[in-house]
């Protein structure tokens, strides 16, 4: 018996198997192992909600929890905001424009590490801006916000806006180059002001790409773990924490593998609760 | 030519200063960097890292390179660097070119269950790492290669696999169905169609592909840290130890340097590749 | 209702000459059409006149006022799109009216004019929809609606059907030559095609390579062309073209192959002496079967073949080492076989110089 394609099949089958084990099974493993009694050894008897009942009493998940939807509405908005305006601005045909996508483009080739180092930098009191400004003469100027426990979080949206504006910038130009230029036309014939253009018809026009971009950036915010590491180390204590820190601190470092998977759960959770509309309306905008 | 009116010269300045603002708050954070690494520790104590360097050396880099202090040892960055590109070579081509064979064989092949492949590839390019790191961590020391070089690349390789493949797969349901019948009609098989009609015409595509690729995993930090094994840590890796460790007086120069050297391979590839890299970002970006 | 006036208008695209220096006067209420094949500039030209485009040199001047320096808004003209280019995520009712509320007319005012242009139009039951819901008809009357909704001196329209299918584009047609009148309107429309210029327009403006050839009425375009390419151009089946010289002997000839045509009614300029080569062009519809009664000029030749188009029948004759096509009634030409007559409306005759292109 000929298997048609079977060179095809052949090709594909080691990544559909990679993929359902270790993508799929690994993520069903650690949903078992959140709802099991495992603590420094997984144990794989079934305890319910156990674990996420500790979870969520543990001080610093709570933290690390709550700090997500801070950095991730914050980073979002700043990200989208910046990007959105930095596209707009460049689709306005300025000059040395090479230049200026050259510049706001290149953090995405860093590393987050090196991101958040560097924002560590800029952003410490004893060497970067508020020693700059004293510098200056303002011998009262104060922004050790990174040393704070109540506003290291924030520092982190410096790095992130910083870092993912210009992709979010690439898509939106992509997307605005993309308008028909009949409907640039018509609205210079019927004298409407570019600003009202961009934010009555193009903008609207590219809804659906914007709502990409909050997905990925959202996305990435609940994967974040190199930048916490680098630039706060999670701290001052667990202060700026982070769920993607927590899970692998507690897997490594506190050898936690119920407490670790539980958190996982939730980040999938996370995950999914954002990607599962979006794809649904994505799917069903493609059908139509 | 028509003259531009007053209020519309002021909106084009405004619009000029906003951008070239914004290209300062890009770029000082590097400006920073550099300028720090290439001062003597007097200067950084004395004054704050936006002061520009009075008289600029290289003994940072120097020392940064060859004598850095991890936690534990003092060989510098240049082991990780070396590391690096151990783990990048192998990791790169061989998720590249896993990629293009799985992205072929579902654009031109028949294959049952083609659409729902591509799903389970879309969602498992969004699952978070920390979900499935500590299964992942059993299933490589279970074969045996946990904390290893092989390690390290099946790993990259493994997560590689959802975004390439997609990739991949666009770029060749782009191109005509007929070409691939036209060969199959002469007699051609799968393999002869891929080597003789598709990579020839595959070259943008895989330059894309392969920037995406090392500049993902260059940059990597959690998987490196976590399966490389302690003599084949990547330079991120060894970077993140040399600057947060806080034995004596921090040595915020030569931490600056390795960070930049750090940073430097990706960076490049990034001034030296323009459009791909923004091509593959946005690819990378808007999937499916 | 104003005029447009076109005075010198150069346009180059980096080596290539767009616009060579054309001059238009387009009356009050007139519909202009500018006619042409792709890349000639009617568009271009289109484009100047809307001040979408900069010039190199030239005025533009509408309702007697002189606009070349003016944004396309402060012209006082309305423009309707090839594509339509309509705000695809507004309702209809929103497009019509957003323009207006950008430039502050009264709310009332704005009522009043989207109902008067649904009625007119017929599109109030799509008031509530977005383009997206629409059938290209319906759009393009949106579009047109969007227009006409500005109340502005000229309206120019780019092209507007050439994306509906067959039939539909003979229905706006219709409804464009309705609204031309009803509104009495100054309208300059561009298209490729030559049956919509002649069914619609009041005077076509035929282009090439960026010159007006010819400014005139349909039936004089047809009639009297200027010059070879306009005679060519207009009119389908295409007219007949024969090389020839002039005779002059006791009455002026034209010597095609072995005939001697007289041109007697042919208003010939004197200067042309004997032996001038031109170019001997007659319409199809001019060439008919001679027989008893035939009083003008005949000449002898071969069939070809055949054409049926329907109504009547092109028939292809072979004349010497030319060829020439003659309509006829079906019924005859399907009688017809071997050698024939065919008489010659003289008439209807325009001669050409081979040369300059220029009628003689």
């Amino acid at each position: 018996m000929r298997i048609r394609n079977l060179a095809a099949k052949a090709v594909l089958s080691p990544t559909v198997l990679v993929m359902l084990v270790c993508f799929y099974g690994c993520a069903i493993w650690t949903a078992y192992l959140s709802v099991t009694r495992s603590a420094l050894l997984p144990s794989y008897q079934f305890a319910g909600l156990f674990q996420y009942v500790r979870l969520f009493g543990t001080p610093r998940w709570n933290v690390a929890w709550s700090n997500m939807f801070l950095f991730g509405v914050l980073d979002i908005l700043g990200t989208l905001g910046l990007g959105v305006l930095l596209a707009v601005l460049i689709d306005r045909q300025v000059h040395f424009q090479s230049v200026f996508r050259t510049i706001f483009l290149y953090p995405l080739s860093i590393s987050f590490i090196v991101t958040g180092l560097t924002w560590q930098w800029v952003l410490s009191p004893t060497i970067g801006f508020q020693n700059f400004v004293r510098g200056l003469g303002w011998s009262d100027f104060v922004f050790d916000w990174i040393t704070r426990p109540d506003r290291a979080i924030y520092t982190l949206v410096f790095a992130g806006v910083w870092h993912q504006s210009g992709l979010i910038m690439a898509i939106m130009l992509a997307g605005l180059r993309g308008v028909d230029r009949e409907i640039w036309r018509a609205t210079r014939v019927e004298a409407i002001p570019p600003w009202r253009v961009y934010l009555n018809i193009v903008l609207p026009m590219l809804r659906p790409l914007m709502v990409t971009c909050v997905v990925l950036i959202a996305i990435a915010v609940v994967k974040s773990y190199d930048l916490v590491v680098a630039m706060t180390g999670g701290g001052p204590g667990y202060a700026s924490d982070l769920p993607g820190k927590f899970v692998v601190d507690f897997a490594f470092e506190r050898a936690n593998i119920g407490q670790a998977s539980a958190a996982a759960a939730v980040m999938l959770g996370s995950v999914l609760t954002v990607l599962a509309p979006y794809l649904y309306l994505e799917l069903s905008r493609r059908d139509r | 030519m028509r003259a531009i009116a007053a209020p519309a010269r002021i909106g084009r300045f405004g619009l000029y200063a906003f951008l070239v603002g914004t290209a300062l708050f890009f770029a000082i954070p590097l400006l920073v960097v550099i300028s720090t690494s290439l001062k003597s520790l007097d200067e950084i104590r004395d004054f704050s890292i936006f002061v520009p360097p009075s008289s600029p050396h290289f003994a940072a880099w120097w020392k940064a390179w060859y004598a850095a202090c991890t936690g534990l040892n003092c060989g510098g960055v240049h082991v990780g660097f070396w590391n690096s590109v151990r783990i990048l070579i192998p990791s790169v081509t061989l998720s590249v070119l896993a990629g293009a064979l799985n992205g072929y064989a579902l654009s031109h092949w028949r294959v049952p269950g083609a659409d729902l492949i591509l799903l389970a590839l879309l969602l498992g390019a969004f699952i978070p790492y920390q979900v499935i790191l500590y299964p992942l961590v059993k299933i490589t020391s279970t074969i045996g290669i946990y904390s290893s070089l092989p390690g390290i690349i099946t790993v990259h390789i493994l997560f590689g696999l959802p975004v390439m493949t997609l990739l991949f797969r666009n770029f060749y349901a782009g191109l005509p169905a007929e070409l691939v019948k036209a060969a199959r009609v002469d007699g051609a098989g799968f393999w002869r169609i891929f080597v003789s009609v598709m990579l020839p015409l595959s070259v943008n595509i895989l330059i894309v592909a392969t920037i995406l690729q090392t500049t993902g995993i260059w940059n990597d930090y959690l998987l490196g840290l976590i399966f490389a094994g302690r003599e084949n840590q990547p330079m991120t890796v060894q970077l993140n130890a040399i600057a947060t460790t806080s034995t004596g007086e921090i040595e915020y120069n030569v931490n600056m340097a390795a960070a930049l050297l750090t940073a430097l391979p990706p960076l490049l590839v990034y001034f030296a590749s323009g459009r791909f890299f923004v091509r593959g970002i946005t690819a990378g970006a808007v999937k499916g | 209702m104003s005029g447009v006036v076109v005075c010198g208008l150069s346009k180059s695209y980096g080596p290539v000459r767009a616009l060579r220096g054309i001059d238009l006067v387009v009356e009050p209420g007139d519909f202009t059409v500018l006619l042409g094949p792709s890349g000639c500039g009617k568009s271009t030209l289109l484009n100047a006149i809307a001040g979408l485009d900069d010039i190199d040199a030239g005025t533009v001047a509408i309702g007697g006022v002189e606009v070349t320096q003016r944004e396309p808004s402060e012209r006082g003209i309305a423009m309707v799109f090839q594509s339509y280019a309509l705000y695809p995520t507004m309702t209809v009712r929103r497009n019509l009216s957003f323009g207006l509320r950008v430039r502050s007319v009264p709310k009332a005012e704005i009522k009043r004019r989207v109902a008067w242009v649904s009625e007119l139009l017929q599109i109030g039951g799509m008031l509530d929809r977005k383009p997206s819901q629409l059938s290209g008809g319906q759009r393009q009357r949106v579009a047109i609606g969007r227009a006409l909704v500005q109340q502005a001196k000229v309206f120019l329209l780019d092209e507007p059907l050439s994306n509906l299918d067959a039939k539909l584009r003979t229905e706006m047609r219709v409804e464009l030559k309705r609204l031309h009148h009803s509104l009495a309107a100054t309208i300059i429309y561009v298209t490729h095609d030559q049956i919509e210029a002649m069914t619609l327009a009041t005077r076509i403006a035929v282009m090439r390579a960026g010159r007006i050839e010819q400014y005139a009425t349909p039936d004089v375009l047809y009639e009297r062309p200027e010059t070879l390419f306009v005679a060519g151009f207009v009119g389908s089946p295409g007219m007949n073209f024969l090389s020839g010289s002039i005779g002059r002997a006791s009455v002026p000839v034209a010597r095609i192959e072995t005939d001697a045509i007289p041109l007697d009614g042919y208003p010939l300029c004197s200067s042309l002496n004997d032996g001038r080569e031109i170019i001997f062009g007659i319409r199809p519809e001019h060439v008919s079967l001679a027989n008893q009664e035939t009083r003008g000029p005949v000449i002898e030749a071969q069939t070809l073949f055949i054409e049926p188009m329907g109504a009547d029948t092109l028939a292809w004759f072979q004349h010497g080492s030319q060829r020439i096509s003659a309509r006829l009634p079906p019924q005859r030409a399907r009688e017809i076989s071997g050698k024939v007559r065919l008489a010659l409306d003289i008439s209807q005759v325009s001669l050409f110089d081979p040369a300059t292109e220029q009628r003689l």
